[in-house]
C-alpha cells in the first residue's frame, strides 16, 4: 500500500512538473503572439505611410503651397538645402526643427532657431508630441500634419 | 556604454518557474530511484536556476534591452536536460581536472555557467558588429584552418576526428565553426544580396544564378563541407548545408537555389553512400534496423523501444530507461538520444512540450531577424536561429528514425560543453542584435 | 521582401517540427504495441527471463502449465503433452505459440483483464502481476481422447453444443513442450528435435489440418436442402435405385456408388443417410444448385477462417472450403455440376478442419444455432498454492451463437443422424453399434465418413453428438479424424462413441 502511495505521489509530482512546463510554454506562446500582432500593426502603419505635411501657406512657394510633402520617420526642416524638407523663407533658420516619428506618435523639436517653431500658434520650447491635424509654423510657412 | 538600469520583468517572470521546475524534477527522480519520501540533493538544481537568475540580473544592470524570451526558453530547455542528466548514472560522462571529480550533471552545470558567461560577454560586450562583418574572410579562413587542424591532429572518437584536447577539456571546433560560417555567409550575402536576387545569367530560356558573384562564398563553403564530410561528421555536414541554403533563400527569395542545393545534396549523399562504408552502415541501420537488431541496428532499435515504452504519458520521470549492467540500454542516451530518453519518461506529452519550446526559440530568433536594423544583422539572426532549429530537427529526426541518426546534439538539452558554449554564444549574438534594434527604435 | 521570406521560412520550420512530431507519435503510440511485443525488446527479454507467469488450469482445477524460478530464470513446465497444441509454449528461445501467445499479456501480467485496473496499474507503474487461466477442457476427457487415438495420426474435437466450450481438442502425434522452455542456451535444438520426428508433431491438426471430409459432409447437404425446402425427409429419386448400380451421369462424367453392402432400393433421406448413398446425395446437391450450396456453406462457416475466442486473445482456425479457394480467401464458384454433385457427398474440392466439422455437428445438436467455440473459461488472480484462485478477473460469456438453419430442419437432420447410428441399416455403417457404448444413458446421433484420397488409405471420419433421443439436450458434439485410418465405421466411429460415452459418464458421476 505504501508502494501505491509512493507511486501516486510520483504521478502527482510529475503532473505538476508537466503543468509548470506547459504553463510557461503557454506564457511564451502568448507573449510571442502578442509581439507578432504588435509587429504586424506597426507594419500596417508603415505600409499605409506614417504621415504627410500639407503646405497651407508658403510665400516663396518652396515648399510649394497647397501640395503635400510625404514624410519619413526622421525629417529635418530648415533653410539649408541639405534638410529633408527645404524651406526657402527668410524667417526660417538653416537648421530649424526636427520632425520625428517615434513609436506611434510624431514629435517636433526646435533646433535652436532664431524665430522659433510654432505648434497651433504656440511657440514650443521643448520636444512636443503632435497629433494629426496639428498646425506647424516655421517662419512664414504654415503646414498641417496629416495622416 | 549605457549603464542605466532597464527592468526586464517579462524575463524575470518566466525565469522564476525554474526554481520550482528543476528541483521538482530532481526530487521526483530521487524518490523514484530510492523509494523514499525525501527530495534528495537539490544543490545542482537550485544552482542551475540561480545561474539563470544571475545572468538576468547582469542583463538588467547593464541596461540591456535585448529580447526577454530567449533566456527563459533556453532555461526551460536546459531544465529538461539537467533533470535527465542528473537521473542517469553519473559516471557515464564527466570531468576530472585539477584533482576535482565532477559527475555528469555537475559538469553540465559548470558548462552552463561558462556558457551563460560567454553569452553575457557577447550580448553586453558586442555593441557594434563591425568587426564581425568587416573581417568576415579572416574569420572564415581561420575557422576553416581550425577545422583542418582538428581533422589532422584531433583525437579520434567513434571513428571521427572531431575533438581537440586542451589539457583535460575536449573541445569540438565544429560547433564554433558553425557560428563563424554563419557570420561569413551573412556578411557576404548582405553585400551581394541585391545582385544575387536580381541578376541572372541567361542561356536561352534558362535563367541561371549569377555564378561569378557566388563563387567566393561557394569556394569557401565547399572547402568547409569537404573537411566536414571527410572527417565523417555527417550530421554537421547536413546542418551546414541546411544553414547555407536557408540563408541563401531568405536573402534572395529564390527557391531555385534551394531546389538546386537539395539536388546537389542528394547527389552528394549518394556519392558518400557509395564511397564510405560507415555511411552505408548508418543508412542500412536506418532503413531496416530490425534486420540486425543486436549489432548495427542495436542503437536505433533500443531507442525505438524507448519511445514505445514511453507512449503518450511516459513511464514517469526516473522510472523509465531500462538498464543492463547499470548502463541504459539506449546507447549515447546523454547526447544523441536525450530526446528519446525524455520521450520515454515524460511521454509524447512531455516531448511535445520540448519540441514546442525549441520551436518557440526559433520563432523568437526569426522575430529578431525581422526587427533587425540592417540586413547583415537580419541574415546573422536567420543563420544563427536556423542553426539551432535545424540541429534540433536533425537530431530529433534521427531519434524518431525519419532520417539516419547523426551525432549532432540537441541544443541546450544534450550533454556536452562545446555544444552548450556554442549555443550560448548564438543566444548572446541574438540578444545583441535585438538590443541594437531596440535602441534604434 | 526579406520579411516575407522569413515568414515563409518559419512556415517551413513549423512543417519540419510537425513532421518529427508525427514521427514521434508513430513510434510512441501507433507502432508501440508492436514494438513492445517484439521478442528482442529488452523489456520483454527481462520480463520473460525472470518474471513469474500465470498458471494454466484445466476445467477441474489441475495444473497444466506452471512456472518455477530457478537461479533467477523462470522455467515453464507443462504437465500434459495432450494439451501441447492448445496451450503451445512460452520459450525464451523460440517465442510463444498457442494460448501462451494469445494470452501472453495476461499470463505475463503486462495487462489486466479489467480495463479500469489496467489503466490504474499503468498510471501508477505498478509491478506486473500475472494472472492465471482456467480452460474449458477437462484433463480427464482430453487424456481419454488422446489414449483413444494412441499412435494413430489424427485429431479429436469435442464441443459443448450449448455454449461452444471446447471439451477436448487433441491432435496426434503430440510433443512435450517443457524442453523448449527455460534458459535460451539449455533449450537449444529442442524444437528441431521435435520437428524432425515423423508426421510433424508441431501441427495442430484440429485447427490447421485440412482434409477431404467424405460422407460426414452429407449432414451439411441434408441440412441445407431441408432448410431451403428443396427436399423433405420423404423425397425420393426414381432413377436412384438404377443409378446405384449403373452410375449417375453428370455432364458426361459418371458418378459411381461406393460398395453399399446392401441391395439398392428406392430410398428417402433416412435410409439414404444410413447406407450413405452417394447417388442420393448427388441428386440432392444438384437440386440444391451451386448458389444455394455456397450460400449454406458460408452460413455454416465454410469458406473463411474463424477463431477460438475473440479479438487478439484467440486461436486461429484455418478456413474450410466447399470449392477451390478463391484468391480473396473465400470459396470460388463451382466449376460445374460434377463438382457440385461430388461436393454434396464430401468429395471433389471440399476440404475441412476437424474443428469446423465439430462446429457443424454442434449446430445440429444445438437446434440449428452454431455456437462460437472458446477454450479459456476464466481468467483468475494468480494462485500461490497450485489451486485455482478464488478471484475471477474475467469469465468467458458464451455468445448466443448464430442461427444457421431452422429448428425443425435441425430436428429432422438430428433424427436422420440418430438413424445413421442406430437404424437397421445405419448400425452397419456406424461400427455396428460401437458408437452407442453407453446405450443405457441414451442414444447417439452421428455420421461416419470415409474420405477417398488420390493415393493411400482413405481418411476415417466421424461426427456426432449425444444424448440425442427425443427430449434430450445434447451435451457433447465430436469430430474424429484419423489420417489414412480407413473406413469411418471401423476406426473413427468407435472412438467418437467412446469419447462421448466417457464424457457423459464423467458428467453423470459428478
Amino acid at each position: 500500500m505504501t508502494g501505491d502511495l509512493l507511486r501516486l505521489a510520483l504521478l502527482g509530482a510529475q503532473l505538476g512538473f508537466l503543468a509548470i512546463i506547459y504553463f510557461v510554454l503557454f506564457g511564451f506562446a502568448r507573449a510571442l503572439l502578442r509581439d507578432l500582432r504588435g509587429a504586424e500593426r506597426a507594419q500596417l502603419v508603415s505600409q499605409a505611410g506614417i504621415g504627410r505635411l500639407m503646405v497651407l501657406e508658403s510665400p516663396e512657394d518652396e515648399p510649394p503651397s497647397g501640395r503635400p510633402i510625404s514624410l519619413g520617420p526622421i525629417n529635418s526642416l530648415g533653410r539649408n538645402v541639405n534638410n529633408t524638407i527645404f524651406i526657402e523663407d527668410d524667417f526660417a533658420s538653416a537648421n530649424h526643427a526636427m520632425l520625428t516619428f517615434r513609436g506611434r506618435s510624431w514629435f517636433i523639436e526646435d533646433q535652436g532657431s532664431t524665430n522659433g517653431t510654432y505648434v497651433n500658434a504656440h511657440r514650443i520650447d521643448r520636444p512636443v508630441a503632435l497629433s494629426y491635424g496639428d498646425e506647424l509654423t516655421i517662419g512664414r510657412v504654415r503646414m498641417r500634419l496629416e495622416r | 556604454m549605457h549603464l542605466t538600469l532597464a527592468p526586464r520583468w517579462r524575463e524575470l517572470r518566466f525565469l522564476l518557474p525554474l526554481f520550482g521546475l528543476v528541483p521538482l524534477g530532481f526530487a521526483i527522480t530521487h524518490v523514484a530511484a530510492s523509494g523514499l519520501f525525501e527530495p534528495g540533493a537539490l544543490e545542482v538544481a537550485v544552482a542551475y536556476a540561480a545561474l539563470f537568475l544571475a545572468a538576468h540580473a547582469i542583463l538588467v544592470v547593464s541596461g540591456h534591452r535585448g529580447d526577454q524570451l530567449l533566456l527563459p526558453t533556453v532555461g526551460i530547455l536546459g531544465a529538461f536536460g539537467m533533470v535527465m542528466l542528473n537521473r542517469l548514472p553519473q559516471d557515464i560522462a564527466g570531468m576530472s581536472a585539477f584533482g576535482i571529480e565532477l559527475g555528469m550533471a555537475q559538469t553540465q552545470l559548470l558548462w552552463f555557467a561558462i556558457g551563460l558567461a560567454a553569452m553575457l560577454v557577447v550580448a553586453v560586450g558586442l555593441r557594434d558588429d563591425g568587426f564581425l562583418r568587416h573581417y568576415k574572410y579572416t574569420w572564415a579562413v581561420a575557422g576553416a584552418l581550425l577545422l583542418l587542424f582538428t581533422f589532422l591532429f584531433g583525437r579520434e572518437i567513434y571513428g571521427a576526428r572531431l575533438w581537440i584536447y586542451v589539457g583535460p577539456i575536449g573541445i569540438q571546433p565544429g560547433e564554433f565553426i558553425k557560428i563563424v560560417l554563419v557570420v561569413f555567409i551573412a556578411g557576404y550575402l548582405a553585400e551581394t544580396r541585391s545582385l544575387l536576387a536580381g541578376a541572372s545569367l541567361r542561356i536561352g530560356p534558362i535563367s541561371l544564378p549569377p555564378l561569378p558573384y557566388l563563387a567566393p562564398m561557394l569556394a569557401l563553403f565547399v572547402a568547409v563541407m569537404l573537411i566536414v564530410v571527410i572527417s565523417r561528421d555527417l550530421g554537421t555536414a547536413l546542418l551546414f548545408f541546411g544553414i547555407f541554403l536557408t540563408m541563401l533563400f531568405v536573402a534572395t527569395g529564390r527557391r531555385i537555389y534551394v531546389v538546386f542545393g537539395m539536388l546537389l545534396f542528394v547527389a552528394g549523399s549518394w556519392v558518400a553512400y557509395e564511397l564510405f562504408s560507415h555511411v552505408q552502415r548508418r543508412v542500412n541501420a536506418w532503413i531496416d534496423p530490425f534486420a540486425d537488431p543486436t549489432d548495427t541496428g542495436y542503437q536505433t532499435v533500443q531507442a525505438l523501444y524507448g519511445l514505445a515504452r514511453g507512449g503518450l504519458f511516459g513511464e514517469g520521470l526516473g522510472q523509465g530507461l531500462l538498464t543492463t549492467n547499470g548502463r541504459p540500454t539506449i546507447f549515447a542516451v546523454e547526447t544523441d538520444f536525450i530526446f528519446t530518453a525524455i520521450a520515454e519518461e515524460l511521454g509524447v506529452l512531455g516531448a511535445m512540450a520540448l519540441l514546442a519550446l525549441a520551436l518557440l526559440l526559433v520563432f523568437r530568433g526569426l522575430r529578431i531577424a525581422i526587427g533587425a536594423r540592417d540586413e547583415f544583422s537580419a541574415l546573422l539572426a536567420i543563420g544563427l536561429t536556423t542553426s539551432l532549429g535545424l540541429q534540433t530537427l536533425i537530431i530529433v529526426g534521427g531519434n524518431v528514425k525519419l532520417i539516419p541518426l547523426t551525432g549532432v546534439t540537441f541544443p541546450f538539452v544534450s550533454y556536452g560543453g562545446s555544444s552548450l558554449l556554442a549555443s550560448f554564444i548564438v543566444i548572446g549574438l541574438l540578444l545583441s542584435i535585438s538590443h541594437r534594434s531596440a535602441l534604434n527604435r | 521582401m526579406m520579411a516575407a521570406n522569413i515568414r515563409r521560412l518559419s512556415a517551413y520550420l513549423v512543417v519540419g517540427f510537425a513532421i518529427v512530431s508525427l514521427g514521434l507519435g508513430y513510434w510512441a503510440v501507433i507502432d508501440a504495441p508492436t514494438l513492445a511485443a517484439r521478442a528482442d525488446n529488452p523489456e520483454v527479454i527481462n520480463a520473460r527471463r525472470s518474471a513469474p507467469r500465470g498458471i494454466i488450469f484445466d476445467a477441474s482445477g489441475g495444473v497444466l502449465a506452471s512456472t518455477t524460478l530457478t537461479d533467477g530464470v523462470a522455467v515453464r513446465s507443462y504437465a500434459d503433452p495432450a494439451f501441447s497444441h492448445v496451450i503451445g509454449y512460452a520459450s525464451l528461445r523460440y517465442g510463444t505459440t498457442g494460448l501462451e501467445e494469445a494470452y501472453d499479456d495476461i499470463l505475463s501480467g503486462l495487462s489486466d483483464p479489467n480495463p479500469v485496473s489496467d489503466m490504474i496499474d499503468d498510471l501508477l507503474d505498478r509491478p506486473m502481476e500475472p494472472s492465471d487461466l482456467q480452460l474449458t477442457i477437462d484433463r480427464r476427457l482430453q487424456d481419454f481422447a488422446a489414449q483413444q487415438l494412441g499412435a494413430s495420426v489424427g485429431a479429436i474435437v469435442a464441443l459443448d453444443p450449448r455454449t461452444g466450450a471446447i471439451l477436448a481438442s487433441v491432435s496426434t502425434p503430440t510433443y512435450d513442450a517443457s524442453p523448449l522452455t527455460g534458459d535460451s542456451e539449455s533449450s537449444e535444438g529442442a524444437l528441431d528435435a521435435i520437428s524432425a520426428q515423423p508426421n510433424n508433431p508441431l501441427v495442430d491438426r484440429t485447427r490447421q489440418g485440412r482434409y477431404t471430409p467424405g460422407s460426414i459432409m452429407k449432414v451439411f447437404t441434408a441440412a441445407a436442402a431441408l432448410d431451403s425446402g428443396v427436399i423433405t425427409p420423404d423425397t425420393t429419386y426414381e432413377e436412384q435405385p438404377r443409378e446405384e448400380t449403373e452410375g449417375l451421369v453428370v455432364d458426361g462424367f459418371t458418378i459411381t456408388e461406393h460398395d453399399l453392402g446392401v441391395a439398392p432400393a428406392l430410398w428417402n433421406l433416412s435410409p439414404a443417410m444410413q447406407v450413405s448413398s452417394n447417388i442420393y446425395f448427388a441428386h440432392v446437391g444438384l437440386d440444391l444448385g451451386p448458389e444455394r450450396f455456397l450460400e449454406y456453406g458460408e452460413r455454416f462457416g465454410f469458406c473463411r477462417g474463424f477463431t477460438i475466442g475473440e479479438g487478439e486473445r484467440a486461436l486461429a482456425v484455418a478456413p474450410s472450403y466447399v470449392t477451390v479457394s478463391s484468391p480473396d480467401g473465400g470459396c470460388s464458384p463451382f466449376n460445374g455440376d460434377v463438382d457440385l454433385a461430388s461436393a454434396a457427398f464430401g468429395q471433389a474440392e471440399v476440404v475441412v478442419t476437424p474443428m469446423q466439422m465439430a462446429r457443424v455437428a454442434a449446430t445440429i445438436a444445438n437446434g440449428g444455432v452454431m455456437p462460437e467455440p472458446y477454450v479459456v473459461g476464466s481468467v483468475r488472480s494468480h494462485s500461490e498454492d497450485g489451486a485455482p484462485g478464488d478471484i475471477v478477473l474475467d469469465r468467458a460469456t458464451p455468445s448466443a451463437g448464430r442461427r444457421v438453419v431452422g429448428q425443425s430442419t435441425a430436428a429432422q437432420v438430428r433424427g436422420v443422424m440418430v438413424d445413421a447410428v442406430e437404424g437397421e441399416l445405419g448400425r452397419l455403417y456406424a461400427g455396428n453399434g460401437a458408437v452407442t457404448l453407453y446405450g443405457a444413458i441414451g442414444s447417439t446421433a452421428g455420421k461416419t465418413g470415409t474420405a477417398q484420397r488420390a493415393e493411400g488409405e482413405p481418411h476415417s471420419w466421424f461426427i456426432g453428438f449425444a444424448p440425442a433421443q427425443a427430449g434430450a439436450t445434447p451435451a457433447i458434439a465430436v469430430a474424429v479424424l484419423l489420417e489414412g485410418g480407413g473406413a469411418g465405421s471401423v476406426a473413427a466411429a468407435p472412438i467418437g462413441g467412446a469419447v462421448m460415452a466417457q464424457w457423459l459418464t464423467l458428467q453423470a458421476a459428478r
